[in-house]
């Protein structure tokens, strides 16, 4: 079997990678998924693909082998090397997997560890820093073990009065906070302004400690689930992988015991979340819902108004969602930002 | 010497090893994962370590996920992982080949 | 230079840990390791490593070790010839060879780094792959071109690209080339090898192969796959009169020995040199084809 480099954005081969993968009972090839893919490996014998591999940021994704290909194992070890070497070429050298927990134990065999397993799927890493790096990372108070403490997991984009309310009451209810800010970049306050804002919003808490989250609070919302069958409820699996990974890999060595989360009685994404969470972290965690912080006539504080305030050119509207932390800070920035969401949708 | 970025080398195919390299402030630290770690375990982290040392490399993490690799094959592949980590792939370490 | 059997030189891809370890056990009478186009750019040091460090240590029997380096014209070379005289290796063979020029630009680094290393000058021996069509009419320059020639051997997927052809199952393609190539060889006294054979479903087609570079008068063929080995082997197997006769006039070089004569005679007539040297690589074949015990009979099979 040769190996070869396949571009599959163009349309001939994408078919032939298709052909295949669908063979494999993978059905899923959206645009969303297949555009992320970066690079794509196939093992050819006689023309034909027996296995296939492909590189989408630090995500190793649609990996196939056939079943008829002799030493099964053995090619997908290789597979999977060839992917890892070539992803280290790029300067990536702590991988992702999203897969079928069947197969949980084949990625095991090739340094992968699983961060979360559910009915459906799995979320496995491998290479460094890893997830015990991460907590070896953050801040540690001297009587952890014997105190209570909460988490909180925040995009926060950007930080308004009600993620404050959340933040204010578990300072209250509890010994120490760690509130986790969402690390990926797909929002319109980049990373580290999300992660500056929730800092200032929160500096006269003494006994909360903000952190970025890192790779393991990943938004739920961008899980892929391009290996689950078209009826299995994806918002579901996606929110019991995320409630998991939390549970077992942050919580637990933290000795985190609560997780504060806000009502959302619009959004039915955020309630399925918010139904997973209750459904997994008990009893080790518990879930305090709360209801959303609102201004006088039930006018619920959100960050989507604020930066529909900001779209609509409205500072007026913004000072009533926020702490005087982020207004100014938008205030500054305030052509900047309107520039930023002109060029492109994001949200 | 230190560690100037994050290198890895070897496979993870039968008969070799995967290591990868990257800044560590504590000694040598090895993350071992291997199938015949309680046989040959101790053997395979002393000659990742003594092959550092010889690039002079005393503070390090080190992942290896093992396959089987003979001791010949875990020197090679720490000795490539570790002149890709020293940017010095260019110019071999004539001592320690 | 002693002669040696080279019917087959096994290709060993250089960044294959297992293929690396095991090259060894298969009974090839050359092993190439090969650093230069198995092996993708990203990886170039890790297999020079790779083979440095298994040369030092693995077994590989009476197998005859060769190492195919990077190019002259590439960043690779230079540490790649450093390394594998280092290691001991026995043969170089430098790929995309067109003159004697470049033979001797590799004697060069080649004598730096024996002495660099302490190893004994000129016990690194070289050889040149043919991939061309200025290669193929410079042979003979090339065979000759240094002491430490071992061989010459054929590349024919860029030689059949420089030609504006490809394969063909006839391989009239490469019938000048072969011709070149053997004849500047002999010419000097030095081993030809036969390409690649790469399709390996297709069993019918290397037999024939074999055949016809045997025919010709190659020493061997370099291979991809150790199952070739056997088909090689078999193909090079003397006839069981080949070997009678053989034994016959190592019979009559002892007789002429020990009646201390400088004339060897068989059967009333005169056995000159050429006889004798038929003699002796047929007997070679034979033992290494287990076709002679150890009293020097032919074994009936």
């Amino acid at each position: 079997m040769q190996v070869r480099e396949s571009n599959i954005h163009i349309k001939r081969n994408f078919a032939k990678w298709q052909a295949f993968l669908k063979k494999t009972g993978i059905t899923e090839f959206s645009p969303k998924e297949t555009q992320q893919v970066e690079r794509t490996f196939v093992w050819e014998a006689d023309g034909e693909i027996m296995a296939t591999g492909s590189i989408a940021g630090r995500v190793l994704k649609y990996i196939a082998v056939c079943s008829k290909v002799k030493g099964h194992g053995e090619t997908f070890n290789q597979l999977v090397s060839k992917l890892v070497s070539e992803a280290a070429t790029m300067g990536r050298f702590h991988l992702f997997v999203f897969t079928k927990p069947q197969y949980v134990q084949s990625f095991g065999f090739v340094g992968f560890h699983a961060l979360a397993v559910v009915d459906d799927g799995a979320i496995m890493e491998s290479g460094t820093p890893d997830v015990h790096d991460y907590i070896q990372d953050l801040p540690h108070f001297a009587d952890q073990d014997d105190s209570q403490i909460a988490g909180i997991v925040m995009n926060a984009n950007p930080f308004t009065n009600g993620h404050r309310y959340l933040v204010e009451q578990a300072s209250k209810e509890n010994d120490h906070v760690y509130v986790f800010v969402v690390s990926q970049e797909a929002s319109l306050f980049t990373a580290s302004e999300r992660y500056q804002l929730v800092q200032a919003g929160c500096a006269d808490l003494d006994n909360v400690t903000v952190v970025p989250g890192g790779d393991y609070m990943v938004s739920y919302a961008t899980f892929p689930a391009y290996f689950l069958k078209d009826d299995q409820n994806v918002a579901h699996f996606q929110a019991a992988l995320d409630a998991t990974l939390f549970k077992e890999q942050i919580a637990a060595p933290l000795n985190i015991t609560r997780r504060y989360v806000g009502s959302e009685p619009f959004s039915p994404t955020t309630d399925i979340y918010n139904q997973e969470l209750t459904r997994v972290l008990p009893p080790e965690v518990e879930v305090k819902v709360l209801d959303r912080a609102a201004n006088a006539d039930q006018d619920v504080i959100s960050a989507t108004k604020v930066r529909a305030a900001i779209a609509n050119d409205e500072l007026a509207v913004v000072q009533k969602y926020v702490p005087q932390t982020t207004r100014s800070f938008i205030q500054n920035h305030w052509s900047d930002l309107r520039a930023r969401i002109k060029e492109g949708s994001l949200e | 010497m230190e560690i100037k970025k994050t290198a890895l080398a070897g496979t993870l195919e039968s008969s070799d090893i995967q290591i990868t390299l990257s800044k560590g402030d504590n000694g040598i630290n090895i993350d071992l994962d291997s199938s015949v770690e309680e046989l040959y375990g101790d053997q395979i982290r002393t000659v990742i370590t003594e092959t550092l040392h010889a690039y002079g490399i005393d503070n390090a993490n080190v992942k290896a996920v093992d396959k089987g690799a003979l001791d010949c094959v875990v020197k090679a592949r720490t000795m490539a992982a570790a002149q890709r980590a020293l940017e010095t792939t260019d110019q071999p370490d004539w001592e320690v080949f | 230079m002693e002669e040696r059997l080279r019917r087959t030189m096994m290709f060993v891809p250089g960044n294959n840990a297992g293929m690396v370890k095991d090259a060894g056990i298969y009974g090839a009478d050359s092993i190439m390791f090969d650093l230069e186009d198995s092996v993708s750019m990203s990886e170039k040091d890790a297999a020079r490593m790779l083979v440095y460090e298994a040369l030092q240590t693995q077994d590989y029997g009476d197998s005859e070790l060769v190492v195919r380096v990077n190019g002259l014209d590439t960043p690779y070379f230079k540490n790649d010839v450093y390394a594998m005289v280092k290691a001991g290796i026995e043969v170089v063979r430098l790929p995309k060879v067109e003159s004697a020029q470049m033979m001797l630009d590799l004697v060069k680094v080649v004598e730096e780094a024996e002495k660099k290393f302490g190893r004994e000058p000129g016990s690194t021996h070289v050889m040149a792959a043919i991939e061309s069509a200025k290669g193929v009419l410079n042979a003979p320059e090339i065979a000759a071109s240094t002491d430490r020639m071992i061989g010459l051997a054929l590349s024919a997927e860029d030689y059949t690209t420089d030609m504006k052809t490809h394969r063909y199952p006839d391989g009239a393609e490469l019938e000048f080339a072969r011709n070149m190539i053997l004849h500047a060889a002999r010419a000097a006294g030095i081993a030809a090898f036969d390409t690649v054979f790469t399709n390996m479903n297709d069993v019918e087609g290397f037999q024939r192969e074999t055949e016809h570079i045997h025919e010709l008068g190659f020493d061997g063929k370099s291979l991809v796959n150790p199952r070739q080995i056997d088909w090689v082997n078999k193909v090079y197997e003397p006839t069981k009169k080949e070997i009678e006769n053989a034994l016959d006039v190592e019979a009559a070089i002892e007789e002429a020995h020990q009646k201390g004569s400088g004339v060897i005679s068989m059967n009333g007539q005169m056995v000159d040199r050429p006889v004798v040297l038929r003699a002796q690589r047929v007997i070679r074949l034979a033992k290494a084809s287990n076709l002679i015990n150890e009293e020097g009979e032919y074994i009936e099979k």
